[in-house]
């Protein structure tokens, strides 16, 4: 490829970080235009480089930093990036998505992807800039937290350098470990540990070379519009409660998962009400660089800290492990952002221990549900690996095998991944979601809770219209985490295929309309199967836990919502078919990763 | 298709509105009810109480009022023969989708969706003697379970396997045209008064069982409609509750569009409503029934 098309440079950087060599990777046309970026071409990136079978924390996996052909264009909420690897909490391909000015500067440095491979013989950073990449010495910053090791790196070599880095929690290899970059996490599914074993603390990168686009005026007519439009009412909610005003509304529907999924509603959820909270606890709103929706809403506990609320943090470590405490809450938040911690894996793995706990499984008798005090200590033992955290950094899947006596059966996990803040009982097309989805329990990558929420579809009656909503959102997803663009930003799409390949044509120059998008989509919904099926996924590891099968939720309205075994097997069958996989979930035809397809 | 789990549903709803309405004077079907119309309101009820949507079954020559989403309409063969021809459609078509219907005739007012339910619900739970007067060693579970109110049977508020149509279809085929004549022949368990107010959430909702009483003249039309809307609990939630709009209110509404404009909502794509905790809407013209929870709350979901 001579010319890249506009948004790319056609090209990743793959570091050793064993002796700090590197490679240029070039990417093809047809990758670029089969995959994007993000988390599309991640994956091209896992398969290509990733060997069969390598162990998630071994020097030989790849970690993956994908940026994709928006960055660095004046669309709104484009300042995204992918992290991808090999989880160490699954097992399987996870991609994790974060924000803000490092993806521009990582994009800047004149690559679409950068690509950690190897281990550092001693805590390192690895610095990239207009002169490459080269390793510096980061034991001054090894132990301290995310965010202060950003600083530091700031403070040594100026303020234009951005960084991804890890807290004490990835260091000591916990398996839900993030990756932070300006208090926004890359946070599901432990890359933080894959970095973390290579003995990297952060990445860090400042670059010049700037973005072509194909038709300039074009792109900056649609970023205008697209900037009015991110203004309306589909943006609302998040401009000015953020996603904690799910909390209580999930409280209202029976949809809020409460003492380790036990329950669906929580009786004190109005004291974590976003509702409350603004009022008496909000100090500042923020957004990431090159976004106009100002999505994030900070809190301030009693204690001074000051902490990024959203929905999953203060489900999972408030209603999931019984805690009212705003106090606590906050306070546990800002332990997981400085350990650098997953909050859905840490709440959903903390209380499953309290559950545990609570039927003499387990020997902590301080871990109860509904103590504050108890959860802070944890999430300290968790990001320190000492006493019981040794046993839950492994996350919920893996402690149940080393507790057993059937602990299993109520490990909140799908493949592994803790569950994030909706139970499938109540919103069957989430269900499917959770269970079939790449990456795990993950209502991300999936987005059917949009089908659940619409009013079109009975939520507690899973069919195959159920299915194939969640196909739609899973397709756009897909999409969206590849172009990059911020999921809030969908509600202002009203053709989001055929609108996404039009910002898509306007920079890059390619012909591409919305039903190669919606192809793409696919394409790489299959390709992450693929990966996974490579790496060992079985049919068995799309399912959910037996919890939610055997024990339905009764409705204030008279109804019962029951998800049975059946369903959910009609459901995932269903699925199956309509994905043109079979019956196993594997897929029908092959496909070699350039992109094109082959027959088995 | 093998997917039949995710296929077949639990009960559909079939309203009949093919009836000449001739002591009212004009079709029932069309006769205003708090901002829409009577078959519209009661085809709402059954909706929100059955998982396999409402069939409509209409006269011939009939033309039916605007109906809400996803109702199917089905016709009568034939004129004048009665309800039991609508009842074989309806039944017939509902067979495609599941195993029993609730059926009703249009003109129930007050009609609850808790009396669906129980009367669905009678398919399920055994029996007892005092429901089976003629058989004291009843023979398994029914074919229709009617409801026996006020001394009556209510044959137009009843549930019927939708297996019955080809049963229905013999008894029209003999010139034999009344409900009565099918209940012969098939295994009827009746729920009195008694039993039907033993489910809680029906003796909270309809405690007289105003849910079988139905309007044949305009006397009844107008007395009926004289009595307010439903009295509802509302709540709003995340931004739609901000500026000082928190907290449950009571109000007396009786479309979720009719209770949203009362509150100061607009209910466009971004709010739907969330109904006694479970269904979510987001069509306006959903009826509202007594003692109804309804949240409203942002559609714009995620994060």
């Amino acid at each position: 490829m001579t010319t890249p098309p506009g948004g790319y440079f056609g090209r990743a950087l793959v570091v050793d970080v064993t002796d700090g060599s590197s490679t240029t990777l070039t990417l093809p046309e047809d990758v670029l235009r089969g995959y994007l970026g993000g988390a599309g071409l991640g994956v091209w990136l896992m398969d290509r480089l990733g060997p069969a079978g390598v162990g998630p924390l071994e020097p030989e996996a790849p970690l993956a930093y994908v940026f994709s052909p928006l960055v660095g264009t004046p669309l709104t909420t484009s300042a995204k990036f992918a992290v991808v690897g090999k989880s160490p909490l699954t097992g399987l391909l996870t991609d994790a998505l974060a924000s803000s000015h490092f993806a521009i500067a990582g994009k800047f440095t004149g690559h679409d992807a950068i690509v950690l491979t190897g281990r550092a013989e001693s805590p390192a950073h690895l610095m990239i800039d207009d002169d490459g990449p080269r390793l510096v010495n980061a034991s001054g910053d090894w132990g301290s937290s995310a965010s202060d090791a950003e600083e530091s790196i700031r403070e040594t070599y100026g303020r234009n350098w951005r960084a991804a880095s890890i807290g004490p929690a990835g260091e000591r290899a916990v398996r839900y470990a993030t990756i932070s970059h300006d208090g926004r996490h890359a946070g599901r599914g432990g890359l933080g540990a894959v970095m973390g074993s290579k003995n990297i603390k952060a990445v860090a990168v400042k670059g010049r070379r700037r973005v072509q686009m194909a038709d300039k005026d074009a792109v900056l007519a649609a970023a205008k519009d697209l900037r009015g439009r991110s203004f309306g009412p589909a943006t609302k909610k998040y401009r000015e409660l953020g996603t904690l005003s799910n909390l209580l509304a999930f409280n209202a529907i029976n949809t809020l998962p409460t003492r380790n999924f036990t329950a669906t509603t929580f009786e004190q959820a109005p004291m974590l009400s976003a509702e409350d909270l603004a009022e008496s606890r909000s100090v500042a709103k923020s957004s990431c660089a090159s976004c106009t929706i100002g999505c994030e809403h900070i809190y301030a506990s009693k204690g001074g800290n000051k902490v990024r609320v959203e929905y999953e943090n203060v489900f999972a470590l408030g209603p999931m492990c019984e805690v009212s405490d705003p106090d606590v809450v906050l306070e546990a938040s800002a332990r997981c952002d400085e350990l650098g911690l997953d909050t859905i894996s840490a709440g959903g793995t903390i209380a499953w221990a309290m559950e545990c706990v609570d039927r003499g499984l387990l020997d902590a008798t301080w871990l109860r549900f509904g103590d504050g005090s108890a959860l802070l200590r944890v999430l300290d033992e968790i990001g320190s690996r000492t006493g019981v955290g040794a046993l839950l950094a492994e996350g919920s899947r893996r402690a149940s095998e080393v507790v057993g006596q059937g602990s299993h059966a109520f490990a909140p996990h799908v493949k592994g991944m803790e569950m994030p803040g909706y139970d499938p009982r109540t919103m069957q097309s989430m269900a499917l979601g959770l269970a079939v989805n790449a990456r795990g329990a993950d209502h991300n990558r999936s987005g059917a809770y949009e089908a659940d929420l619409k009013g079109d579809l009975d939520r507690v009656n899973g069919t195959t219209e159920h299915v194939r909503a969640a196909i739609e959102t899973e397709d756009r997803a897909a999409v969206m985490d590849s172009l990059i663009l911020c999921k809030f930003l969908r509600g202002v799409f009203t053709d989001p295929f055929e609108e996404w390949a039009g910002l898509l044509a306007k920079v890059t120059g390619w012909d591409v309309d919305g039903a190669e998008l919606q192809e793409t989509a696919r394409r790489i919904v299959q390709a992450k199967r693929a990966y996974n099926l490579r790496e060992g996924w079985t049919p068995a590891d799309d399912w959910l836990p037996e919890r939610f099968l055997d024990t339905p939720v009764e409705l204030e309205s008279g109804r019962t919502a029951r998800l049975t075994s059946e369903r959910l097997r009609a459901m995932i069958d269903t699925y199956y078919a309509e994905r043109g996989l079979d019956t196993e979930g594997r897929p029908l035809r092959a496909e070699s990763f350039s992109g094109t397809e082959q027959t088995r | 298709m093998p997917y039949t789990v995710c296929s077949m549903k639990e009960a559909v709803g079939v309203v009949l509105a093919g009836g000449r309405s001739s002591r009212m004077g004009t079709a029932k079907a069309g006769l205003e009810w708090h901002g829409t119309t009577l078959l519209r309101h009661v085809t709402g009820v059954v909706d929100r109480a059955v998982d396999g949507g409402v069939i409509v079954v209409r006269a011939p020559d009939q033309e039916l009022p605007e109906l809400g989403p996803a109702v199917r309409v089905c016709v009568d063969r034939q004129e004048g023969l009665g309800p039991m021809q609508g009842l074989a459609v309806g039944l017939a078509a509902a067979a495609e989708v599941a195993e029993h219907a609730f059926v009703c005739s249009t003109d129930l007012p007050f009609l609850h969706s808790a009396f669906v339910r129980a009367v669905l619900r009678g398919f399920e739970a055994g029996p007892s003697p005092s429901e089976y007067p003629e058989n004291p060693d009843p023979p398994g579970p029914p074919d229709v379970v009617l409801p026996f109110v006020r001394g009556y049977r209510q044959p137009m508020a009843a549930g019927y396997r939708t297996d019955l149509a080809s049963r229905i279809d013999a008894l029209l085929e003999a010139q034999r045209l009344r409900p009565a004549h099918l209940f012969e022949e098939c295994n009827v368990r009746q729920l009195d008064d008694a039993a039907l107010l033993a489910d809680p959430r029906l003796a909270r909702a309809d405690p007289d069982l105003d849910s079988i009483f139905n309007v044949n003249t305009p006397e009844d039309y107008r007395s009926a409609r004289s009595r307010p809307a439903p009295e509802v609990a509302v709540e709003r939630f995340g931004v739609l509750a901000t500026g000082g709009k928190r907290g449950r209110l009571s109000v007396r509404a009786a479309s979720i569009g009719a209770l949203a404009e009362q509150v100061g909502l607009s209910f466009d794509g971004h709010v739907v409503a969330a109904i006694n905790g479970d269904q979510i809407r987001g069509d306006s013209t959903m009826p509202l029934l007594a003692g109804d929870t309804v949240s409203f709350i942002s559609a714009d979901a995620g994060g």
